[in-house]
């Protein structure tokens, strides 16, 4: 009998059943921010239901290989647990997740043009319709897990966001800053689980801190400080406002965040949504895309247009912004993601 | 001195009833408010005239409470207690409206609970508010987060509202029947059971809280650190669930736990009460923007009303 080990090509011991769509038992991993990468009762197309392996090659199982942009073919789904998705076999070799990136709309402090920071103010009316409408730009695009910033305006652009979604899988923010806050809010149907997102809150991806300018405006600070200083802490890469941080700094926490507990998640094919803010996400932007340090200060970051990465073989690769719902246009998904967008529309 | 209200749909008044205070230039008063013209020509003696009643003003504030709309839970009819998720469309909508509602009364000092819908409920309906000040949710878990969200202008200070999130305000948690149908439930605990954790006042379902541990939470809460604020002046409002306000109004109200258990707390419309002298005097609802009704305010919450009309002209 012929076994051919199941390795997943940069993970150890993560194997995923089916495909994105059925990537049902991940959810019930990740109550907290530890980097397990184990899944719960994978089958292989011999019917056998192994148990958790979490040690490369430990278990053997016989699979068909084949490429993954071609084992969507079947009709699967993506409710189906995975023992039924046997049948369609392949391996999740593919190790292709999307990332999504989106910028929170207008708060109540830009419309007053205050220095915002890390105070924690929350959308204006129109920072709420920004983010309904980054939704509807990435409402076909599979989102299996959401990080989001410490701030209500990231957490509420993701929300609102994905209100549109298409999916109509239900996020669900983890709640881990006491016991009590752990056990009262578990869910006890598998089902429903395997309809949620887990939502993981992180003060890491707030916003640049601002020290001193936090609640100040515009023109009081230059009062206060002189126009060239406020500008040299706006504008530069590392020198921070008194007491405040420089862009470095929020880079460094962002991108080791990123890098320690997002990045692994992308590893193991999960598709994911970061909510945060102009500084935290440049900082990424920056990893993602290997940019200088003059390079990311003249980057700005459009407001509740979405951006989206594939990250495929270790690799990020910039794919722009989904167009909105009124644009004509031709948005180069990959065929995976096209296939996902097909299966929605089947299923709605 | 007679501690009552009512509300009379006097000729020429804006829809507004007016309280009878316990002195005697009401009349005076309500005639001053009778008319619009007022305001251009007289606004000065407005102003003494406020000044002659301010020794009753200062004690009386007000409390509002909302529960919040529709979730994605409760859009696919499963028991949610303190499970985290988000408003549905819908519910975000009905924030929207129950800030109009309330977008003429003052509020300083807002409690929500621990769980994003009701965070995102407060957060949607302030959008709507015509005082135009900020709320900052207050973030005290750790040293970082207290030191990281200071504010540094005593000004922008002033046109801010507190924001205190706590678990205490929390849904009834529902133990195992959180995440469930209420179809699987039924199979899995037979009909009856379900029914009575759920209409029962101190019944739990499997670890879980009934009405009467959440009651105690919440109210013990509302008593310790809301109550204090109001008997400050402070107006307050409360964005929170069915069951944590339900546990507050049984001691707003005096209701037993017959009353309580029967009591029904509409979605989206925001309850109004106002302290006063360290008792709490039911409102009702303030009418939304396309109802027509009498809505019976205060003196004081028709003057702030005002106020807010003078500024945005």
């Amino acid at each position: 009998m012929a076994a051919e080990v199941c390795h997943h090509a940069n993970a150890i011991g993560a194997l995923q059943s089916h495909s994105y769509l059925s990537n049902l038992n991940q959810h019930q991993n990740l109550r907290s921010n530890s980097l397990r990468l184990v899944t719960k009762d994978f089958s292989c197309s011999n019917g056998l239901s192994m148990g958790r392996s979490s040690h490369f090659g430990q278990r053997n199982c016989i699979v068909t290989r084949s490429s993954a942009t071609h084992s969507q073919t079947s009709v699967v789904d993506p409710v189906l647990s995975p023992s039924r998705s046997n049948t369609s076999d392949a391996t999740k070799k593919s190790n292709e997740a999307a990332l999504i990136l989106i910028r929170h709309g207008e708060s109540l402090w830009n419309e007053k043009n205050l220095f915002t920071g890390c105070v924690d103010v929350p959308l204006s009316s129109k920072g709420i319709d920004e983010a309904i409408e980054a939704g509807k730009r990435i409402s076909s695009i599979p989102v299996d897990l959401i990080f989001t910033s410490a701030l209500i305006r990231a957490q509420m652009t993701a929300m609102l966001a994905m209100t549109q979604h298409r999916r109509k899988k239900v996020p669900i923010v983890m709640h881990n800053e006491s016991e009590q806050a752990k056990a009262w809010s578990q869910v006890f149907s598998e089902d429903t689980k395997k309809q949620s997102i887990p939502v993981i809150a992180a003060w890491q991806l707030n916003e640049r801190m601002y020290g001193e300018l936090q609640g100040l405006n515009k023109q009081e600070t230059a009062d206060r400080y002189g126009k060239e200083q406020v500008h040299e802490w706006r504008r530069s890469y590392d020198i921070p406002p008194p007491n405040g941080e420089s862009l470095e700094m929020c880079a460094e926490r962002a991108v080791a965040y990123f890098r320690d507990q997002i990045e692994p998640q992308l590893l193991t094919g999960k598709n994911v949504m970061i909510a945060a803010h102009g500084n935290s996400l440049r900082s990424i932007i920056m990893y993602l895309d290997k940019l200088t340090s003059q390079e990311v200060i003249s980057l700005e970051l459009s407001t509740g247009i979405p951006m989206l990465y594939i990250f495929k073989e270790g690799r990020f690769i910039r794919r722009g912004s989904p167009i909105g719902p009124t644009e004509a246009g031709v948005y180069a998904y990959t065929k995976r993601l096209a296939l996902y967008k097909q299966k929605l529309d089947e299923m709605f | 001195m007679a501690a009552t209200f009512f509300h009379q749909p006097a000729a020429g008044l804006y829809g507004l009833g007016i309280d009878v205070p316990s002195f005697g230039s009401s009349r005076i008063f309500g005639k001053l408010l009778s008319t619009r013209l007022f305001f251009n020509s007289s606004h000065h003696k407005l102003h003494l005239v406020l000044a002659s009643i301010s020794h009753d003003s200062s004690i009386e504030s007000t409390l509002i409470l909302i529960r919040h709309g529709e979730s994605m839970w409760n859009e696919k009819n499963l028991f949610t207690g303190c499970c985290d998720v988000p408003l549905t469309s819908r519910g975000v909508e009905e924030a929207i409206v129950a800030g109009k509602r309330i977008s003429y009364i003052p509020v300083d000092l807002i409690f929500t609970s621990g769980l994003i819908r009701a965070k995102m409920t407060a957060m949607l309906a302030m959008t709507q508010h015509h005082e135009n000040k900020v709320p900052i949710i207050v973030h005290d878990e750790s040293e970082q987060a207290t030191l990281w969200s200071g504010v540094y202008s005593e000004k922008t200070t002033k046109q801010s509202i507190p924001v205190i999130t706590t678990w205490q305000l929390n849904e009834r948690m529902y133990g195992d029947l959180q995440g469930l149908n209420k179809k699987e439930t039924a199979e899995k605990y037979g009909k009856e059971q379900v029914h009575e954790w759920r209409r029962s006042y101190d019944i739990s379902p499997p670890n879980g809280e009934s009405l009467e541990m959440c009651s105690r939470r919440a109210v013990a809460y509302f008593k310790d650190f809301i109550e204090p604020q109001l008997k400050s002046g402070k107006h307050v409002m409360v964005a929170a669930h069915a069951n944590s306000l339900r546990s507050i109004i049984m001691y707003l109200d005096r209701l037993t736990s017959q009353e309580v258990t029967s009591l029904e707390l509409s979605t989206g419309i925001p309850l109004l009460y106002i302290y006063k002298e360290g008792k709490f005097s039911s409102r009702g609802s303030p009418v939304g923007p396309t109802e027509a009704g009498v809505y019976a305010y205060t003196q004081n919450l028709a003057i702030y009303r005002q106020q807010l009309d003078e500024m945005s002209h």
